[in-house]
């Protein structure tokens, strides 16, 4: 009994669960769910379709290249049982399983470390653009404002808004040029804080 | 990586269900990647006259899996979007079940285990032989 995986999102297939199907030169396929077999049918390519594993995995958006990928494998040879070696190897699953979300976290956490700077320059991009639209809040004028007071206001949104914006781009300059050498590799390699060094005491 | 179309692909693709039917599925990407190999490409290229295929078989693009009825077709074929559309998918490797597993993190092992214990023993077996008929020839001296 194995725990297939599907062939067009990658997702563990359990036994009497999803469809096969078998071309006409005997090569099977299985698939998780209707969803994926119709998208196979379709003739899609999974490595262009953004909810599967293969996209995920060639677009950088997951760890590609890691030694806890080296546990899990598809074992064609039969091994002769040996109650140690059983025993072991559920020792190390446990242990593998959580290196492995250790690594993804800090994966996932690099790859969005930049997010905080582009947003506070993008909303401050779009109070520039649309400043004709920002209201002065309500509490802050007693009476209704005259027009030049709102132009007021307006002008002290604006300055703030450019003042953030300046500080969001000295951010993501100062980012992209610390990281410029090592974005080349970065699609494939998490870079140093993401663990690649950490041993892995399984053996 | 920006935006995936979205808009435009369809192709005029409307019946994608009868399209999909067992009987008028065609050959799949990483079959053609075979048959693009040069020996089978030369073979499908120059087919023996089977009455039965579209154009006695004799006018077939490889790439499209597709066979036409007259050389001038197949030659306005090429020339068409739709191959070079094609020409463009098969730039790449096929998308093999392989890959589906190596994205889930599952690799492959094929090593043959404990070949090396036997090969050691055959090893030591040949040297024991070896020994003992220099020990024989020793005591014959």
């Amino acid at each position: 009994m194995r725990i297939e995986k599907c062939y067009f999102c990658s997702t563990n297939v359990y036994p009497g669960h999803g469809t096969m199907f078998v071309r006409n030169d005997a090569k099977t396929f299985r698939f998780c769910s209707s969803k994926c077999h119709k998208n196979f049918k379709m003739k899609r390519n999974p490595r262009k379709v953004r909810w599967t594993k293969a996209f995920r995995r060639a677009n950088g958006k997951e760890m590609v290249v890691d030694t806890t990928f080296e546990f899990e494998k598809r074992r064609n040879v039969p091994v002769r049982y040996d109650r140690e070696l059983v025993a072991t190897t559920l020792k190390a699953m446990e242990r593998v399983a959580e290196i492995k979300a250790k690594r993804e976290k800090a994966f996932w956490k690099n790859r969005m470390s930049g997010n905080a700077a582009k947003n506070a320059r993008d909303a401050a991009l779009s109070i520039e653009k649309h400043i004709e639209l920002v209201q002065p809040r309500t509490s802050t004028i007693k009476s209704v404002a005259g027009l030049e007071e709102k132009e007021k206001i307006r002008e002290k949104i604006k300055v703030r808004a450019a003042g953030r914006k300046a500080m969001a781009l000295q951010q993501i300059e100062k980012g992209s040029s610390s990281s410029k050498s090592k974005k080349k590799e970065s699609r494939l390699i998490p870079s140093e804080g993401a663990g690649m060094g950490m041993g892995m005491n399984v053996d | 990586m920006g935006r995936l179309r979205r808009s435009r692909t369809h192709h005029a693709k409307r019946d994608v269900h009868r399209l999909a039917r067992t009987r008028v599925r065609v050959k799949d990407l990483d079959q053609i990647e075979i048959d693009l190999r040069p020996g089978n490409r030369a073979k499908l290229e120059r087919q023996e006259i089977d009455e039965e295929k579209p154009g006695l078989g004799q006018h077939y693009c490889v790439e499209c899996a597709k066979y036409y009825e007259t050389d001038l077709a197949l030659r306005n074929h090429t020339k068409s979007k739709v191959h070079k559309r094609r020409l463009k998918e098969l730039r790449d490797p096929a998308y093999t079940l392989t890959e589906a597993e190596k994205a889930a993190g599952l690799g492959q092992d094929n090593r043959q285990r404990g070949v090396e214990e036997v090969v050691k023993r055959f090893e030591g077996m040949s040297n024991d032989t070896a020994d003992k008929e220099e020990e024989k020839k020793a005591v014959t001296a």
